[in-house]
C-alpha cells in the first residue's frame, strides 16, 4: 500500500507536507533574492519598505558588470562550441570505433566530472603561471572545456548509443559518401543530445565559480568572480538584481529545453 | 531500386569497412586536452608535494602532524557527514511522494528542483547570506514570534554551511532515490499487507531495504561532492571552521606554498577517488558531478 497515493491514508499527508516544505524551502531563497532586488533598503530589510529599480539602474550603469557578463557569455559561448565539437568527434570514436581500452578511455573522459574542482583550480593555476595564461581568455575557455566535455561526451555517446548505426550503414549502400550519411543521417538523429550537450556545456561555463576564480586577473572577469568578489566586501542589493538576472537566464533555458523536448516527442 | 547481385558488389562488409575507419583517432582531440590541461597539471602538482620545498614527505608530516590542519580534516569530514544525513533524512520521503504522487503535482515539485539546481551557485549561497545574517529574514521572523529574543547566529558557523549546502545537495539525493524507488514494483508492498504487516512494518522491512542500494549510492555521492566543496563553505562558513577545498586554496593563493598545497590536495584526492572506486565496486555506476 505504501506506494499506492491513494491508500496511503494518514501517511499521505505527512509525505506531502514533507514535500511541501521541502519545495518551500527549495523555492523560497530565489523568489526572496528576486523580491529583495526590487525592495529600496540597502540592508536587504524584509519585507521592504519601498520598492525601487535603482540596484539594476546601478548594475545597468556600472561597466564592470556589464564587462563580466559580456566576458562570460563570450568564454560561454566558445566554450559551448568547442566542448560540443570536440564531444561529438570523440563520441563517434567512443561508440562506433572498435579499439583495446575503449570504456576505461570512456571512464578517463568523465573523470573530470569526479575530482574536486578545487584541486583541478589549483593545478592549472600553476601550470597557467608557467605558460603565461593566467587572466586571458584562452585560460579560461580551455579551464572550463576541461570541466564541460564531460557532460558534452554524456549526452551525445548516449545519443549516439540510441541511433541505429545501420541506417547510416545503408545511406552509404545506397550511395552516399560515409560523411555525407554521417552529416545528413546521423547527426539530424542525434541532435536532441548535440542540443543538450550544448545547453550542459553552456551552463557549466556561464556558472562556474571556482576555476574563475583562478582564472580570473584584474582586468579579465566573469560575472560569477564579479559576484563573488563583491560579496567578500559586502551584500550590496546590486548582487540581487544580477542574481536576479541570472535566474531570468536559467528559467528563459530551461522553457527553452522544455519546449524542444515537446516538440521532438511530437 | 536496382537491385544488386553478389557478384555486381562487394560484400557489404568490405564495403562497410569504408565506413569504419573512425577509431580510436577520433578520440585524441578530447584525449589530448584531458592529457596536457588536466592529467599533467594535476600530477605535477602532487608533484610538487614531495618536491617543494626539498624532496621528502616534509610537507605530509607537517599536514598530518598539526592539530590545526587535522582540526579542518576533522571539520571537513564532519560537515560532510551532517550534510549527508540530513539530505538523505528530507530526501527520502519527497523521493517517495514524488514517486507515488499525481503527475500533475509531481511536475511542479520536479520544476522547483530543476530551478533550484539550475540557479547559480553563487546566487544561491548570496540568498542564505541575506536570510540567515543578523538583522535577516529569519532572525526577524523568530524575533517576532518571540521565540527568541536575540538574533541566533546564523552565519559563518556550522549552522551555515550545514544549511547552504544541504540546499544544495538536496536535488542531488532525490532524483536519483526518485528513481530507484519509481522501479519498485507496488505489487511487493501490496503482498506485505496482504501477509498482514502493518504500514509500518512495510516502510522498515520491505521498502527501506529495496531503497537502500539508492540510498547509499546517493548518499556517496553528497558526501564524496561535499568534502570537495570550496564556495558555500567559504561563504557560509567562519574561519573556526574551514574546510580541506578552503585550506588547499588558501596554501596556495594567500601563503603561496605549493608543497603544502599540493599535499593537501593529494589527501582530498586519494580519499573521493577511494569513495569513488567504492561506488563503483557496489553500484557498477556513478553519477558524480562536482563544483
Amino acid at each position: 500500500m505504501l506506494l499506492n497515493f491513494d491508500r496511503l491514508g494518514g501517511w499521505k499527508w505527512i509525505l506531502l507536507g514533507i514535500t511541501g516544505l521541502t519545495s518551500a524551502f527549495l523555492i523560497l531563497p530565489i523568489v526572496f533574492i528576486a523580491a529583495l532586488s526590487f525592495g529600496s533598503s540597502q540592508w536587504l530589510i524584509f519585507p521592504p519598505p519601498g520598492w525601487t529599480l535603482k540596484w539594476y539602474a546601478m548594475f545597468f550603469a556600472d561597466p564592470r558588470w556589464l564587462e563580466a557578463a559580456g566576458t562570460s557569455f563570450y568564454i560561454a559561448a566558445i566554450v559551448t562550441v568547442l566542448s560540443v565539437l570536440i564531444g561529438l568527434v570523440a563520441s563517434f570514436g567512443l561508440v562506433h570505433g572498435r579499439f583495446i581500452g575503449k570504456e576505461g578511455l570512456r571512464a578517463l573522459f568523465l573523470t573530470p566530472m569526479i575530482l574536486p574542482v578545487v584541486v583541478l583550480a589549483v593545478a592549472l593555476y600553476a601550470f597557467f603561471l608557467r605558460i603565461g595564461l593566467n587572466g586571458t581568455v584562452t585560460g579560461f575557455v580551455i579551464a572550463h572545456l576541461v570541466v564541460a566535455l564531460p557532460f558534452s561526451i554524456l549526452s551525445i555517446t548516449n545519443a549516439l548509443e540510441g541511433f541505429d548505426k545501420s541506417i547510416e550503414d545503408a545511406a552509404v549502400l545506397c550511395g552516399a559518401s560515409p560523411l555525407e550519411a554521417k552529416l545528413r543521417i546521423t547527426l539530424p538523429s542525434i541532435s536532441h543530445g548535440l542540443f543538450s550537450a550544448a545547453v550542459f556545456s553552456f551552463l557549466t561555463s556561464w556558472d562556474e565559480v571556482v576555476l574563475a576564480i583562478f582564472m580570473a586577473s584584474p582586468t579579465l572577469q566573469t560575472l560569477p568572480v564579479k559576484i563573488w568578489a563583491t560579496l567578500r566586501q559586502d551584500l550590496t542589493p546590486v548582487i540581487a538584481a544580477a542574481s536576479t538576472l541570472l535566474i531570468v537566464v536559467t528559467i528563459a533555458l530551461m522553457l527553452l529545453v522544455a519546449l524542444l523536448r515537446k516538440g521532438l516527442k511530437s | 531500386m536496382v537491385l544488386l547481385t553478389e557478384r555486381d558488389s562487394p560484400p557489404p562488409a568490405a564495403r562497410l569497412r569504408l565506413v569504419r575507419p573512425m577509431n580510436f583517432a577520433l578520440t585524441v582531440p578530447a584525449l589530448l586536452l584531458l592529457v596536457v590541461f588536466f592529467i599533467l597539471p594535476v600530477l605535477s602538482l602532487l608533484l610538487r608535494s614531495v618536491m617543494e620545498p626539498e624532496p621528502g614527505l616534509g610537507n605530509y608530516a607537517a599536514l598530518l602532524g598539526s592539530t590545526t590542519y587535522l582540526k579542518i580534516f576533522l571539520n571537513t569530514f564532519v560537515v560532510s557527514a551532517l550534510v549527508t544525513v540530513v539530505t538523505l533524512a528530507i530526501g527520502f520521503p519527497v523521493a517517495w511522494a514524488l514517486a507515488i504522487m499525481p503527475s500533475r503535482l509531481s511536475s511542479i515539485v520536479f520544476a522547483i528542483l530543476l530551478l533550484s539546481m539550475w540557479t547559480n551557485l553563487l546566487t544561491r549561497t548570496y540568498a542564505w547570506m541575506v536570510l540567515l545574517q543578523r538583522t535577516g529574514v529569519i532572525n526577524k521572523t523568530l524575533m517576532g514570534l518571540g521565540l527568541i529574543s536575540e538574533p541566533l547566529p546564523l552565519v559563518n558557523n556550522l549552522t551555515g554551511v550545514t544549511i547552504g549546502m544541504t540546499y544544495i545537495m538536496l536535488p542531488f539525493i532525490i532524483l536519483p532515490l526518485y528513481g530507484v524507488i519509481r522501479k519498485i514494483d507496488p505489487a511487493i508492498l501490496q503482498a506485505a499487507a496482504l501477509c498482514g504487516a502493518t504500514r509500518w512494518q512495510a516502510l522498515t522491512r520491505v521498502l527501506i531495504p529495496l531503497a537502500a542500494p539508492g540510498m547509499v549510492s546517493g548518499a556517496l555521492m553528497v558526501f564524496v561532492m561535499s568534502l570537495g566543496y570550496f564556495v558555500t563553505p567559504a561563504l557560509l562558513g567562519g574561519t573556526a571552521n574551514m574546510m580541506l577545498a578552503e585550506l588547499i586554496a588558501q596554501f596556495v593563493q594567500s601563503l603561496v606554498n605549493w608543497g603544502m598545497g599540493g599535499a593537501a590536495a593529494l589527501v582530498l584526492l586519494v580519499v573521493t577517488l577511494t569513495l569513488y572506486a567504492i561506488q563503483l565496486r557496489l553500484f557498477g555506476t556513478a553519477r558524480m558531478e562536482g563544483r
